[in-house]
């Protein structure tokens, strides 16, 4: 998923080969944003968080987000941390936010200062001093069988370590009310009834084929081109990227039809087809 | 091969435990040695129902204590020589209930009973949990209105994740039969309830039988003999019919004031 924002050889084939070419890149990068400055409390809780899953962390590109915290942190302090989250094998390259002094200590210990990105949003599961938009709400997803990582990577640029193939999940037995169904990686696709008061979440797509009358939350990590599609929809709630419509808001026109609902411009669409 | 059944609802006064004495006493009059377990403990109502309150001595908590042998416990109906029943304790709570003294006492009754009936209690809590935990079979009984049939809803759900046959994962999963019970004809057609269509659209899994609403089924209770064996009526009728299918009969469904459900029966029968 890598994007290409120029390319080099607009010529075409049979021309001669470039001895380089300037590229546009993107990649995603975690950013670990401190409240405070670091102490024991917080070395602590994040030995803890990276135990839960190891892999995920493991020479991912870190940034150190120093915009709300930038008066608590002194200098030494970074240092401490940078030497920390290098110990725990996780890659920091810059620093975001911070004064001079600590921009100043910043490239001392190698770190780039960056401006600019966004952040991914933030799941209703960590502790959040961020204001969310009014208008979204992440559910908190439920636990896991196995541990989660946690901060979700932006949507729209490509994932950088390697392209993981997406595990899609197909389920051919009815959802039942209160049971949850979760493809963390991938689509999501009920061959059969989903019961109000089941739920159903997906990282991408979610396709119901029989009666959907429970509740379905897809593009989970934030994808906002992740949709829902129902074979006869009788939905409780209707979430995508966090966007979500009540059974409620549905018209009549739409109850009981076949139908796909998306995002466009921050609002989920409900289209019948046909 | 016994087979353990267990009749479960989630919701309360749907009519679990009438169904429960209903079907162990039709199975015991077609001729199969028959035992019907009380799991709700402490709320004992079981052996009121079968008429044998003034017998019960050991409980089924004695026997999972070990403080008395199953055959002490085990109370034969008076008027049907194969029926037995197990009640449980009135003054003990649910916690008393293993899950390895539920296997053991199980276990002792499948070597000598042909059927093993288990009559939940009304929750999700452990009680309902362990009735359903070594089930081979399972009847849903569900009152066709809309809280009764989301219960039952999350029950299947549990049926085919929380039970031994489903953690073992194995092709042979639990099946489960919807038992339609204190059905209105008139009110469905009015639709003051839901019809059998609706409830079968919602469940997806096979019709078991059609229980009209009658007040046979009541006074059945008041005087402790399950509606099967007490006077003839329509609910005895239709409860004999449903334990002829438990028991592997192809009967045909009819249902007053109803289209016959057999086309989505049958649907759902695959499906399920």
């Amino acid at each position: 998923m890598q994007t290409d924002v120029a390319s080099g050889n607009i010529d075409g084939v049979g021309t001669t080969l470039k001895p380089f070419q300037f590229r546009g890149r993107f990649l995603t990068a975690l950013a670990l944003r401190l409240s405070t400055a670091p102490d024991a409390r917080f070395y602590e809780m994040l030995a803890d968080r990276l135990e839960k899953t190891p892999n995920f962390f493991t020479d991912a590109p870190v940034i150190i987000d120093l915009e709300q915290s930038q008066a608590e942190v002194t200098p030494e302090a970074l240092t401490e941390l940078v030497a920390d989250l290098r110990r725990r094998e996780l890659a920091v390259f810059g620093v975001q936010g911070g004064d001079e002094a600590l921009r100043a200590a910043a490239a001392g210990l190698g770190l780039i200062s960056v401006t600019g990105g966004r952040d991914a949003p933030l799941r209703g599961a960590l502790p959040s001093s961020e204001q969310k938009r009014p208008s979204r709400v992440f559910q908190e997803r439920p636990p896991m069988p196995e541990a989660q990582p946690a901060p979700a990577p932006e949507p729209e640029p490509a994932p950088i370590p390697q392209r993981v193939a997406p595990e899609n999940k197909i389920v051919t037995m009815p959802v039942r009310s209160g049971q949850t169904v979760i493809a963390d990686k991938g689509d999501l696709t009920v061959v059969g009834p989903v019961s109000s008061g089941a739920e159903l979440f997906a990282a991408g797509n979610i396709h119901v084929y029989g009666r959907m009358r429970g509740r379905a939350f897809a593009g989970i990590d934030g994808d906002e081109n992740a949709r829902i599609f129902c074979q006869s929809l009788d939905a409780e709630l209707l979430a995508i990227a966090g966007l979500y419509r009540t059974s409620d808001s549905l018209g009549a026109d739409v109850r009981h039809k076949m139908v796909q609902i998306y995002l466009e411009d921050e609002r989920l669409i409900v289209a019948p087809f046909g | 091969m016994s087979k353990v059944i267990v009749v479960t609802s989630g919701k309360g006064g749907v009519g679990k435990t009438t169904s429960s004495a209903a079907i162990s006493a039709g199975l015991a009059s077609r001729g199969h040695r028959t035992v019907v377990i009380d799991f709700d403990v402490g709320l004992r109502n079981l052996d009121m129902i079968m008429g044998c309150e003034r017998r019960v001595v050991f409980d089924f908590i004695n026997v999972i204590q070990g403080d008395a042998k199953l055959n002490q416990a085990l109370i034969r109906d008076r008027r049907l020589d194969n029926l037995y029943v197990l009640p449980t304790s009135q003054t003990r709570d649910k916690d008393a209930l293993t899950q390895e003294g539920v296997e053991k006492v199980l276990n002792e009754l499948r070597e000598e009973f042909d059927y093993i009936i288990c009559d939940s209690p009304a929750g999700i809590e452990r009680g309902a949990q362990l009735a359903m935990y070594y089930a081979d079979e399972a009847v849903v009984v569900t009152n066709p209105e809309v809280s009764s049939v989301r219960d039952s809803d999350r029950m299947l759900g549990l049926l085919s994740s929380k039970t031994a046959r489903a953690e073992r994962g194995e092709e042979d999963q639990i099946k489960s039969h919807l038992l339609l019970t204190r059905f209105d004809p008139k009110r469905s057609g009015d639709g003051e309830m839901m019809s059998v269509e609706d409830v079968l659209e919602i469940l997806a899994i096979p019709l078991l039988g059609v229980i009209p609403e009658s007040p046979a089924v009541l006074r059945a209770s008041n005087v402790g003999v399950p509606v099967i064996l007490n006077e003839k009526s329509r609910a005895a009728t239709a409860y004999e019919e449903a334990v002829a299918r438990l028991d592997g009969e192809d009967l045909p469904m009819k249902i007053e004031g109803e289209k016959v459900p057999g086309l989505m029966s049958r649907l759902f029968g695959r499906s399920a």
